[in-house]
């Protein structure tokens, strides 16, 4: 079990071009399975492999529970990485694969043999000794770079983009997988990956990086209920955002004053932000304004509505089940229950009037 | 074939003329490429070939018997031969893969001018560069003697190790290394097990076809030499004109280990791979 | 942190540099070393024996010597024309190879045979082949078209160089061939049946699709055949007159004729053959950054 700590962890490949990392700190907390989430090119894979001894920091450092380990090399930090592309080495079988970790801390053969049963059986693989890589599907190939991993027993794990080779089926399995090995063997493990769903749906912990700078760090939900900014909230996809002024815990807009308790600002210009599976159709009393159904669209279980409200436009998604509510052209009341607003400061020079993304 | 249904016409007839005119072009071609070898393999067994017998009229090993007795040096000369070609190869080894490696993994300032400088003995010709190399080898008294036939031909051999092994590296993701790292491997435990295995194979081709290019040589030998160093080509440049039998026992054993390599290696060489740029020099 | 501790940009320098030093060390040394070496010695410059001062009389004299021009015509031709026929025969081998064909794995294998035979056994079979009491002339002979060996035309130590010609377009056309086969097989057949189906006829489609794509590879291995063929030695040697002989031959008779006066013309004909190849590798690394790097 191992805490992690990045302080002002920077790395510059091209002093033509900005940091690939830019002044990263951050605590990884011991045990737990952290994400470090971003669009690509954004610098997850450099911190990873900076953590890893893999990249030398430009400056900053990384410390494993308070003790900076910059200058011990990679293989003995005890931080594995596993890679994209699992390069599992091509001219061995997959035993000899597994027990390479082992192999090079010169443990014996008959105990590598036998560590090397367990982890097959771990990755769920028994019986795969002998086979060649090439003879093996992504998603096996991947396992067995798992499991090449763990045998070490390593202070921390490195996944890097760890599900985005693989079928959408596969990816189900694997992140089951890496959930219950992490659970059980309790690794402090990072993982790299584009996908704010995988994120979300992974980790304990979500790191969110823009151009190399941490943009949020926290519990998965909080990039949902309250993110630090537009830029965020628009990464995590399908917000209404509405530009107002914020005052004593309402906020002013050009379609209404609403109450909302929560937010990041104290007074001033702001932006009223809420999900569309928060819009509540139909509803009136407190809160609540008037609107046109522009156009809708069922998506199974569940109904997505377009509506205008004075000149601007939101998006609201129905419950499950309730599907057939309204017609389009229809006059509807529209709440906005108060505690689902979430008021955010305008961090871009140009507000979108309202924006779906 | 008369049992089965006539073809369509315009269509059959003309497939099978290809073909038969395809077949016979590739004949012709390997007849061609076959002709130059027939006359050294018969004139290796023959005894009595005079003019204008188009096959010798009495046959003998008279020849084979004259390149294995001692009079005639021939077994020395092979032996010199592979002496100066397994020195050579080892030394290309030795300095063309670390340099291959530089120039098929990282971007550097200069590397065009050091690829100038790695393709240019491989282009411009032996005789031009080894009458200079002989004024300076006569002065440090490296003519006429093993060792300096050995590095006059790393001339050719080294850039063509280096142009093979570049090539090498330059298909080899460098991730493998971080990989055997991160997994617990030191600096030359990743050499020794990740990436040398995976370069081997390009290191074998590339070494059997350096030693073919120092087997080969006949002016570095020649004028180096001085003389004093005599290999195969040395021999059996003396023989073509005056001992036709032995020259053509002698160009028989001269070209086995280049059929050789072609057999071991047949499959890792196609055209597009580096190993054949360089044999030209052959 | 250390201060001292290197860059990793200066680490990855030093590595390189370690990697490359050894190689291009006795490169330069031996190369450039021999190609400095021999032009000090064709400007005249030799204080071993006394002379301190340069001159360009070595040229001077080579640039006006009949004979050396005879040569240098001479070696332009054999390079010239053995390139040209090696490499339309090797593209049509190459195309005649192409096609999935029973056996085609032990055709291949006797295409590149003799990539790996030596240019000088090359060079002796032509000779036992083509000289007037050769084996050609002896079926010739047979088969009653001539009667005497001096009735076969002279293919050897002849004026237009055939025997030389013959013994490089043999020796090269499995080189050129073997490069254009691969590049053939990896494009596969699909554009030429684009064009086909487009309206192009068996020839437009060679012409306008199949040549375009092998032109990078038939023109760099030209090139390689080229400067080969430009400065060998052997064969020209062997299979070529003494008068006009081939600039190398001509090159390497003077620097081991007893006087030792024409060594400085022998090092400036050496010059010459370097300076053509140099020209060669520069139009070769241009053309391999138009045609590879696109």
């Amino acid at each position: 079990m191992t805490q992690v700590t990045l302080s002002g962890l920077t790395k510059i490949f091209d002093q033509k071009s900005p940091p690939a990392v830019d002044n990263l700190d951050l605590e990884i907390e011991s045990g737990k399975l952290t994400a470090l989430l971003g669009p690509s090119g954004c610098g997850k894979t450099t911190t990873m492999k900076m953590i890893a001894g893999l990249l030398r920091p430009t400056a900053g450092d990384i410390l494993f529970d308070g003790d900076s380990i910059l200058s011990i090399k990679p293989e003995e930090r005890g931080a594995v990485m596993v890679f994209q592309n699992y390069l599992l080495f091509p001219y061995m079988n997959i035993a000899d694969n597994i027990g390479f970790g082992l192999k090079m801390r010169k443990v014996n053969k008959k105990e590598i043999r036998s560590r090397v049963q367990d982890m097959l059986d771990l990755v769920q693989l028994p019986g795969f000794e002998d086979r060649k890589p090439n003879q093996l599907s992504g998603g096996q190939q991947q396992r067995i770079a798992l499991a090449r991993a763990l045998i070490v027993q390593p202070n921390v794990l490195l996944l890097d983009e760890p599900l985005s080779n693989l079928d959408a089926h596969l990816r189900d399995e694997m992140r089951v997988l890496i959930r219950r090995i992490q659970t059980e063997m309790g690794i402090t493990t990072v993982f790299v990956t584009h996908d704010q769903e995988e994120a979300v749906v992974l980790a304990d912990k979500v790191a969110l990086l823009f151009d190399g700078r941490l943009q949020q760090f926290d519990a998965p939900d909080s990039f949902y209920d309250t993110p630090n900014t537009v830029d965020i909230a628009t990464f995590f996809g399908g917000t209404n955002f509405i530009p107002g002024y914020y005052l004593d815990g309402t906020i002013t807009t050009d379609i209404g004053v609403f109450d909302a308790p929560n937010s990041l600002v104290p007074e001033g210009d702001a932006v009223l932000s809420i999900r569309p599976e928060a819009v509540d159709l139909g509803e009136g009393g407190e809160n609540s304004v008037s609107g046109t159904v522009l156009s809708h669209v069922y998506a199974g279980r569940y109904a997505r509505f377009q509506i205008r409200i004075g000149d601007i436009e939101i998006e609201a998604v129905t419950e499950p089940g309730q599907v057939k509510l309204f017609a389009d052209g229809d006059n509807i009341p529209v709440k906005f229950d108060p505690d689902k607003i979430w008021v955010l400061g305008p961090n871009t020079a140009e507000q979108p009037a309202a924006t779906t993304g | 074939m008369t049992t089965a249904p006539a073809p369509l016409p315009g269509i059959a007839p003309r497939t099978i003329g290809r073909t038969t005119l395809r077949w016979a072009g590739i004949m012709g071609l390997l007849a061609f490429l076959v002709a130059p070898m027939v006359p050294l393999f018969i004139w290796s067994i023959s005894f009595r070939w005079f003019y204008p017998d188009i096959l010798p009229s009495e046959y003998s090993a008279r020849a084979w018997e004259q390149v294995i007795s001692p009079t005639n040096n021939v077994i020395g000369a092979t032996g010199q031969t592979t002496l100066i070609a397994l020195l050579c190869t080892v030394l290309s080894v030795l300095l063309g893969v670390p340099a291959g490696r530089a120039l098929g993994l990282h971007n550097f300032k200069g590397k065009r001018i050091v690829e100038v400088l790695i393709l240019a003995p491989i282009i411009v010709p032996g005789l031009a560069v080894v009458l200079g190399i002989d004024t300076m080898f006569i002065r440090y008294g490296l003519s006429g003697n093993i060792l300096g036939v050995t590095l006059v031909h790393l001339v050719p051999t080294l850039p063509y190790m280096t142009l093979v092994m570049s090539g090498v590296y330059a298909n080899y993701d460098v991730d493998y290394e971080l990989q055997a790292r991160s997994l617990g491997a030191g600096r030359w435990a990743t050499q020794r097990y990740v990436t040398l295995p995976a370069v081997f194979p390009g290191v074998v081709v590339g070494a059997l076809f350096t030693f073919l290019i120092s087997w080969s040589q006949y002016v570095l030998t020649l004028l180096i030499g001085d003389g004093q160093v005599e290999t195969l080509p040395i021999l059996l440049f003396n023989f073509a004109r005056s001992e036709p039998a032995i020259a053509g026992a002698l160009s028989v054993v001269f070209i086995l280990p280049g059929i050789l390599v072609l057999l071991l290696s047949s499959k890792y060489l196609s055209g597009d791979s580096a190993a054949v740029g360089g044999i030209g020099n052959i | 942190m250390n201060r001292f501790r290197l860059s990793e940009r200066g680490a990855e320098r030093l590595s390189i540099s370690v990697l490359l030093a050894p190689a291009v060390a006795v490169i330069v040394l031996l190369f450039l070393g021999g190609l400095a070496s021999g032009f000090l010695r064709s400007l005249n410059y030799f204080p071993l024996i006394g002379l301190n001062d340069f001159n360009f009389d070595a040229y001077f004299a080579i640039f006006t010597d009949n004979g050396f021009l005879q040569s240098l015509v001479l070696t332009f031709h054999i390079a010239f024309t053995s390139t040209l026929i090696a490499s339309i025969l090797a593209v049509a081998s190459a195309l005649l190879l192409r096609p999935a064909f029973r056996g085609k794995r032990i055709v291949h294998f006797f295409f590149s045979l003799n990539l790996t035979i030596p240019h000088l056994v090359g060079a002796i079979g032509v000779l036992y082949l083509f000289q007037n009491s050769g084996l050609v002339s002896r079926i010739m002979t047979g088969l009653d078209i001539i009667q005497r060996p001096a009735d076969f035309p002279a293919m050897v130590f002849d004026p237009w160089a055939i025997g030389i010609i013959i013994q490089y377009v043999w020796k090269e056309i499995p080189f050129i061939g073997v490069i254009v086969l691969a590049i053939l097989l990896s494009v596969g057949e699909d554009y030429e049946s684009v064009a086909r189906s487009l309206g192009a006829n068996r020839w437009q489609a060679f012409r306008q699709v199949t040549l375009p794509l092998i032109m990078p590879g038939v023109v760099s291995a030209s090139v390689i055949v080229f400067a080969f063929t430009f400065g060998a030695f052997e064969i020209p040697y062997l299979l070529g007159r003494t008068f006009p002989a081939a600039l190398p031959v001509l090159a390497y008779q003077s620097y081991t004729d007893v006087d030792l006066a024409a060594r400085p013309q022998a090092m400036a004909m050496a010059m010459v053959i370097a300076f053509i190849s140099t020209l060669l590798i520069m139009a070769y690394m241009k053309l391999s950054r138009v045609y590879i790097r696109e």
